[in-house]
């Protein structure tokens, strides 16, 4: 059972509302979203059918800036960057190799990148954003939903915004009103609104 | 007549051959062989009085003789799809655990098996699992899809099914319409591994639920037995067609309780099958059907009753 603030599942089989919340428990500890979800609550009924999940963000990662992974060593003809960490090495080449081109992006060893001075400000580079971990997490979230629901749902609507997420799929065609008339109530009922 | 039973070999790689050796000459067969790093597993029918013995040379080289009830059977898992609400677990644990109790197990994903409504079986799906001996169904959660999509996985399937899904045994029989051979209740999506005891306890009774399917077919079989013993049959294929040798699967020709399925390609091979002479005068063509399988181009051997041929290898 995830440690979730608020965790519920409800349906009209029992049974079904049993395996349900063992479902996302086990999605969400594989995915790795227990730390990331704060609030959620599940509706299945396979008579309408429809599947809802709807819930909330604990707290969203920050943006990664070059100054989080590296030191920015400024030379007289030249800038060094030394990386600590190479998680995000990839992305920060592929931004410097955009914006100053690969002719003056230098790569002796695997921890050192080498910038000719005058092409950008220390403190530009430093700050320099080089991933947005929130646009992965968004995804994992949506992934994760899809994975819980049922299979053969496959018509949905999602939405994730704001710390807030919800995600409704069913094998027919969705009413126009679904979040308003069945979303909107669940995230009353957490408290907050829509 | 000896009676064979079918057994599992459990024991090293070092003097294994001795047992293999041993079997034969007991007049058992080895239907599947297995090595893994240092183990060796043979999957076997030996005679039932013969059990003792092979125990005893074993026990030096701390081999294990157990009785494994699906030996010499192929089994197939049908799974509603292929995506990752029914796969790993659930169909694949179902399909490893049978496969310790002895059984060839296959693994069949549907293209369209999930979703109540659109769930459907095709004529590829529905000929392949009807090349099978049993075949177990991995369905799902709710009674209500069950109900009404089960109907539709189930049209034109031959062989006994047993059903595995999450409502209990008793709501599976109600909704279940005409009844199937077997119903194993709380086994339905699963995201984890199966580890414990309950869960492990719920395909014990899926192998007890499966052996005792096969046993009543078995018992059926004794009253009008084969011309020939399906692995007797493939001990002489795998000695007289020497490609089957050079095969890398890891069952090249596989038995299944009324016949064989030789992973050869059909258009080649068949006729040589066909003509293989199984005892003085009598040849493959003339106690079994030699038929193309829908599994790949593989050949599929169904051997005919006493009662139809009149021989009796």
């Amino acid at each position: 059972m995830p440690p979730l603030n608020y965790f519920v599942v409800e349906s009209p089989d029992a049974v079904g509302r049993e395996a349900y919340e063992r479902i996302a428990g086990d999605v969400l500890q594989d995915l790795d979203l227990i730390k990331v979800i704060d609030r959620l609550h599940i509706c299945v009924d396979p008579k309408v059918p429809i599947f809802v999940a709807a819930g909330l963000l604990r707290h969203m990662p920050r943006a990664i800036r070059v100054s989080d992974f590296a030191n920015v060593n400024p030379g007289e003809k030249e800038t060094v960057l030394d990386i600590a960490d190479e998680t995000y090495l990839a992305p920060l080449l592929q931004k410097l190799w955009a914006r100053f081109g690969k002719e003056n992006v230098d790569q002796p060893d695997r921890f050192t990148v080498v910038l000719p001075k005058g092409v950008v400000g220390d403190e530009e580079l430093e700050g320099l954003v080089v991933a947005d971990p929130s646009e992965t997490l968004y995804k994992d979230v949506i992934y994760a939903l899809q994975y819980i629901a049922p299979e053969g749902f496959k018509v949905r609507r999602q939405y994730i915004k704001d710390g807030k997420f919800y995600y409704v799929a069913s094998e027919d065609t969705l009413p126009a009103d679904i979040v308003e008339r069945v979303v909107a109530p669940i995230f009353e009922r957490m408290g907050v609104s829509l | 007549m000896t009676t064979l039973v079918p057994v599992t070999y459990k024991g090293g790689v070092y003097r294994h051959d001795e047992i293999m050796d041993l079997i034969d000459d007991l007049g058992g067969y080895i239907v599947q062989k297995h090595v893994m790093a240092q183990d060796v597993v043979l999957q076997s029918f030996v005679p039932r009085d013969d059990i003792d013995l092979i125990r005893e040379i074993a026990k030096p080289l701390a081999g294990q003789v157990t009785e494994a009830p699906l030996v010499g059977t192929e089994i197939a898992v049908v799974s509603p799809s292929l995506e990752i609400h029914h796969l790993p677990h659930t169909a694949c644990d179902i399909a490893e655990y049978l496969r310790r109790s002895g059984a060839k197990t296959n693994m069949v994903g549907l293209s369209r098996g999930f979703g109540k409504r659109i769930a459907n079986l095709n004529d590829e799906e529905r000929d392949i699992i009807n090349e099978h001996d049993l075949a177990v169904y991995a369905l799902g959660t709710f009674e209500e899809c069950i109900q009404q999509k089960f109907p539709v996985l189930r049209r034109g399937i031959q062989v006994p099914i047993i059903v595995t899904a999450s409502p209990d045994r008793e709501a599976l029989m109600r909704i279940i319409d005409p009844p199937v051979e077997g119903y194993v209740g709380g086994i339905g999506r699963i995201m984890h591994r199966f580890k414990r005891p309950e869960e492990l306890a719920k395909l014990d009774e899926l192998v007890d639920e499966v052996s005792r399917t096969l046993d009543a077919r078995r018992d059926a079989l004794a009253r009008d037995p084969l011309s020939v013993f399906p692995p007797r049959l493939m001990a002489i294929i795998e000695e007289r067609i020497h490609e089957v040798s050079m095969l890398t699967h890891p069952t090249p020709v596989t038995a299944q309780m009324e016949g064989l399925r030789v992973k050869l390609p059909y258009d080649p091979y068949a006729p040589a099958i066909r003509s293989l002479e199984v005892a003085d005068g009598v040849t493959v063509g003339d106690i079994a059907d030699v038929t193309p399988s829908r599994m790949r181009n593989y050949i599929l051997i169904r051997i005919k009753p006493f009662s139809e041929t009149r021989i009796l290898v």
